[in-house]
């Protein structure tokens, strides 16, 4: 598998990985609001948002119908719809897109679902890894802390409850994450997760992940095109440059 | 010596059962005591009649059957309809919602008939998804793999008919061409008669090509549906154990 910049894409594709609770989701919106207030394309996209697979799915949730492989399956295809739709397309068009889950969230769930890793893999694998995944890890007991102490109303999936591990659903979600955790603990290498310590305060994440980015993506390739607002921009090739002033060619990225 | 009567049921033996790959996690294979008969063809090449024809049979031998094909999940066959209406989406997205409507059936349906010891006939099983991907250009390779879920049946049957009698048997019945059986998604031709013949070549000959992985049995299904029924059930006599 090759990283959108491997495969010559003028984008770049930032993810987040972690589990619920890690604070994750605060991560990249901060993020975003970093870039989008620097002038740069942004798309930002998040698991589980295709209006029609969400149809699919939250029947099969609602009715507890979705089994490990049909599970897996159903997210599939709602990863493929946004992917082909509208990650591919954004990244083509130079974008730096921005998301919340990737498809380390199915290897790690699927497989913790009793999936085959192998399988699972080969399904996903017309995705391309991302050029930069972040992964959040806050100690077990921090996120749990994070999601439990609203006592909220965990779904039935959610909590793992399929996997019957516990009959009470906050003891079913406790061990459904920490086998979660073991997972992307074992991926982490492999994929070159950025590891950061989600235990430190918000801003201090921030300020390692904002540095990061800055250090690997060359922001300035994806500055909005300036133009009249009235006017629409139309199409065009991605800009690399270090300086806007000199280079007046549009160039393709690396 | 064979006797003719009530007396006379065939209980099929057990024999091993296995995935084409990885399979569904928790399965216990061995007890699966049924029988998985897969009747494969295009729009038109005879698989209802046929299927029609095997249930008399069966049920009338003493077997409980159950029917299965694509589409009919409870899960997403709904949204499925929708997207194809619409034509909304991208190839491997339609790929993975038939793969997760075929996954449902499997679990939902073929797998506690087959524990039941139920004889079950897929109208139409992975081979089509598979085909009509390949004809669209998915990978060969994922596709194995997303289809490994799949369970080997113990006989499968492609009715062959070339597609210059499929077009006239589809006008026979319903006087016009379907879009998604003509191929009009992938711009073979913008004349539908045209596409129809183009995409159905290209599927009899994905369908060969998968023959030789998959070793189904080719039926010539140009002959009437008398003989077509004689043939298959020959071998389905021998997968019940019937000498």
């Amino acid at each position: 598998m090759k990283t959108f910049a491997e495969l010559n894409f003028p984008g770049r594709l930032v993810a987040v990985e972690g589990l619920d609770g890690s604070g994750k989701s605060t991560q990249i919106y901060l993020l975003k609001r970093w870039l989008e207030l620097q002038g740069l394309k942004v798309y930002f996209s998040e698991w589980n948002s295709s209006e029609l697979v969400k149809s699919a799915t939250s029947k099969g949730k609602k009715r507890e119908l979705l089994t490990p492989t049909t599970f897996s399956l159903i997210h599939a295809t709602d990863f493929a719809d946004r992917y082909e739709r509208h990650l591919v397309p954004l990244l083509r068009a130079g974008y730096l897109v921005l998301c919340d889950r990737y498809i380390f969230t199915a290897f790690a769930r699927d497989v913790v679902r009793g999936c085959p890793p192998e399988w699972v893999r080969g399904v996903y694998d017309f995705a391309a890894l991302p050029d930069l995944t972040f992964f959040f890890k806050a100690d077990l007991e921090v996120s749990l802390q994070r999601i439990l102490d609203g006592r909220p109303q965990l779904k039935y999936f959610e909590a793992g409850m399929d996997l019957r591990l516990s009959s009470d659903p906050y003891e079913s979600f406790r061990i459904f994450q920490g086998r979660m955790l073991e997972q992307y603990l074992a991926m982490s290498t492999e994929f070159n997760f950025l590891v950061i310590d989600a235990n430190q305060l918000v801003e201090k994440q921030q300020e390692v992940v904002r540095e990061l980015v800055a250090a690997r993506v060359p922001l300035d390739n994806y500055r909005r095109a300036e133009r009249p607002a009235s006017r629409p921009p139309p199409a065009e090739p991605p800009r690399k440059s270090k300086d806007r002033e000199r280079d007046k060619e549009p160039e393709l990225v690396e | 010596m064979k006797r003719v009567g009530p007396s006379h049921i065939v209980v099929p033996r057990r024999t091993p059962r296995r995935f084409y790959g990885h399979g569904i996690p928790k399965v216990e294979l061995d007890r699966l005591a049924g029988r998985l008969i897969v009747v494969e063809g295009a729009d038109g090449s005879g698989r209802s009649t046929q299927i029609a024809m095997l249930v008399e049979w069966l049920e009338g031998g003493g077997h409980a059957t159950v029917q299965v094909g694509l589409k009919r999940s409870t899960l997403v066959s709904e949204e499925l309809d929708q997207a194809q209406a619409g034509n909304i989406l991208s190839r491997t997205t339609l790929s993975l919602f038939y793969a997760t409507d075929f996954a449902d059936q499997i679990e939902n349906i073929m797998l506690p008939a087959l524990k039941a010891g139920f004889v079950v006939l897929a109208d139409r099983y992975i081979y089509t998804l598979m085909a009509r991907d390949m004809v669209r250009g998915v990978d060969e390779v994922w596709l194995k793999n997303l289809y490994g879920i799949a369970l080997e049946p113990d006989a499968v049957f492609y009715l062959n008919v070339p597609p210059e009698e499929l077009v006239q048997r589809n006008f026979a019945k319903n006087m016009s061409l379907d879009y998604w059986e003509s191929g009009m998604d992938i711009g073979l031709s913008r004349d539908m008669f045209d596409s129809f013949m183009k995409y159905q070549a290209a599927m009899e000959e994905t369908f060969r090509r998968l023959q030789a992985t998959y070793g189904f049995t080719i039926v010539d299904g140009m002959r009437s549906p008398e003989a077509i029924h004689a043939d298959l059930r020959k071998k389905i006599s021998a997968v019940l154990g019937e000498k």
